[in-house]
């Protein structure tokens, strides 16, 4: 059975689900190849909770749309189209610094998103929006500690995270240019900008990374399923096991 | 602070389920932990409620089998296993006894916001922090600066 989405909501929600799932599969390609062994199981440990975010808001979809469709089946059986996450957590891991970077300029957008999600009318999403800002606190202490490590450290990690900001940010323009389900579903778009543009700039300001003119990447919206070239390399992997054997089971 | 809502009338499921260990911290068990949260019978059915440590906690689904597997083998046979998110599990639901349970074992147990991390071996108050992760979602990994023990943190989560 194709997996189509119905309502309203839902079809908001994908894009929230969706960006923790890919940013989980990012971070947990790194698994046994982290730059060391406390910082590979940080790593894994941060994939663990975007699955697990993303895991509980499919569920939250699935009740909404009322169907039976299991979070399995949100995440293996759509194709890179039916995928809504933001371009900026599909981008490779590249480097350390590159990871780093990624990972703090997505704790801070959702940060703001779950905080505004503490406001609305479905009560599943408010007690997981209390329980998973805990956790992005904690992913926040953790790429942002890394960020002042690698800004300040040598004149090779500091132009590294340059780079990597550099590269970035020309995918973030897409994030802001809420639509109108953003503005039903979220109590502030323009503050989440606003927090981030903030957050971003402080932060950059004083690890003597420079935030320079960059011009976006002119894509079309990841709202609409449209993404850069790195996602379908991203599922084919995810998506592998479980499509050439659909009757696998853990056992 | 409320530990965990024991239902006195259904006392003997509660001792059942703290025969369950967690399954990555075996020294305690799941009411310990406070993972569940409420107990029913109706009828001949069981419901359990229970909540997870974090939302990505590998042993989340283990929980339920474990549990499920522990009410089998004492003649349950129609169990339900409720998940609630709501509200969310934090460290205050751990027992002093808990915790002191946890030092025995070589894990420090959480303190207030993670001020002060307390050697499990030696009790010095003189640690410091290696990683901000440890081997589960719940806990960090620290040394002692005196005896030189490396040991996990449970950390603090509220």
């Amino acid at each position: 059975m194709k997996i189509t989405i119905e309502n309203n909501e839902a079809k908001f929600l994908f894009r929230i689900a969706d960006t923790s799932l890919i940013l989980g599969q990012r971070l947990a390609e790194l698994c046994s190849k982290g730059p060391f062994l406390e910082e590979d199981i940080a790593l894994s440990n941060c994939s663990l909770d975007l699955f697990g975010r993303a895991e509980e808001l499919y569920k939250i979809i699935a009740s909404i749309e009322g169907n039976k469709f299991t979070p399995d089946d949100y995440v293996f059986r759509r194709n890179e189209r039916e995928y809504y996450n933001i371009k900026l957590v599909e981008q490779p891991n590249e480097d350390f610094a590159w990871t780093m970077a990624r990972q703090f300029m997505h704790d801070v957008w959702a940060k703001e998103v779950f905080t505004q999600l503490l406001s609305s009318k479905n009560q599943q999403l408010v007690g997981l929006s209390e329980k998973v800002l805990k956790e992005i606190e904690y992913s926040l202490i953790h790429s942002r500690d890394w960020l002042y490590r690698l800004g300040l450290g040598t004149e090779e990690s500091n132009s590294r995270t340059q780079a990597a900001f550099d590269h970035l940010l020309k995918y973030v323009e897409e994030i802001f240019n809420f639509d109108e389900l953003d503005k039903t579903y979220l109590t502030n778009v323009e503050n989440i900008e606003k927090v981030w543009q903030d957050e971003i700039n402080r932060v950059l300001s004083e690890i003597n990374v420079e935030r320079k003119e960059i011009q976006p990447l002119t894509m079309r919206d990841f709202r609409d399923g449209f993404h850069s070239e790195h996602i379908g390399h991203l599922l084919s992997i995810m998506q592998y096991l479980p499509r050439a054997y659909p009757e696998a089971k853990w056992s | 602070m409320v530990v965990i809502d024991i239902h006195k009338e259904h006392q003997e499921i509660w001792n059942y389920l703290s025969e369950v260990p967690d399954p990555e911290i075996p020294i305690i068990n799941l009411v310990e932990l406070g993972v569940i949260r409420n107990v029913e019978k109706q009828n001949e059915s069981l419901i359990i409620t229970i909540t997870p440590t974090y939302t990505g906690c590998p042993a989340k689904k283990l929980f339920e089998d474990l549990i499920r597997e522990k009410l089998i083998e004492k003649g349950f046979e129609d169990i339900t296993i409720n998940t609630v998110l709501s509200p969310a599990w934090n460290t205050d639901w751990l027992s002093e006894a808990t915790k002191a349970k946890m030092m025995a074992e070589g894990i420090s147990p959480p303190t207030d916001d993670n001020k002060v991390v307390i050697c499990p071996k030696c009790k010095s108050e003189n640690t410091k922090r290696l990683s901000q992760f440890g081997s589960t979602p719940c806990q960090s990994f620290h040394s002692c600066n005196d005896c030189l023990e490396p040991f996990n943190y449970f950390k603090c989560h509220r």
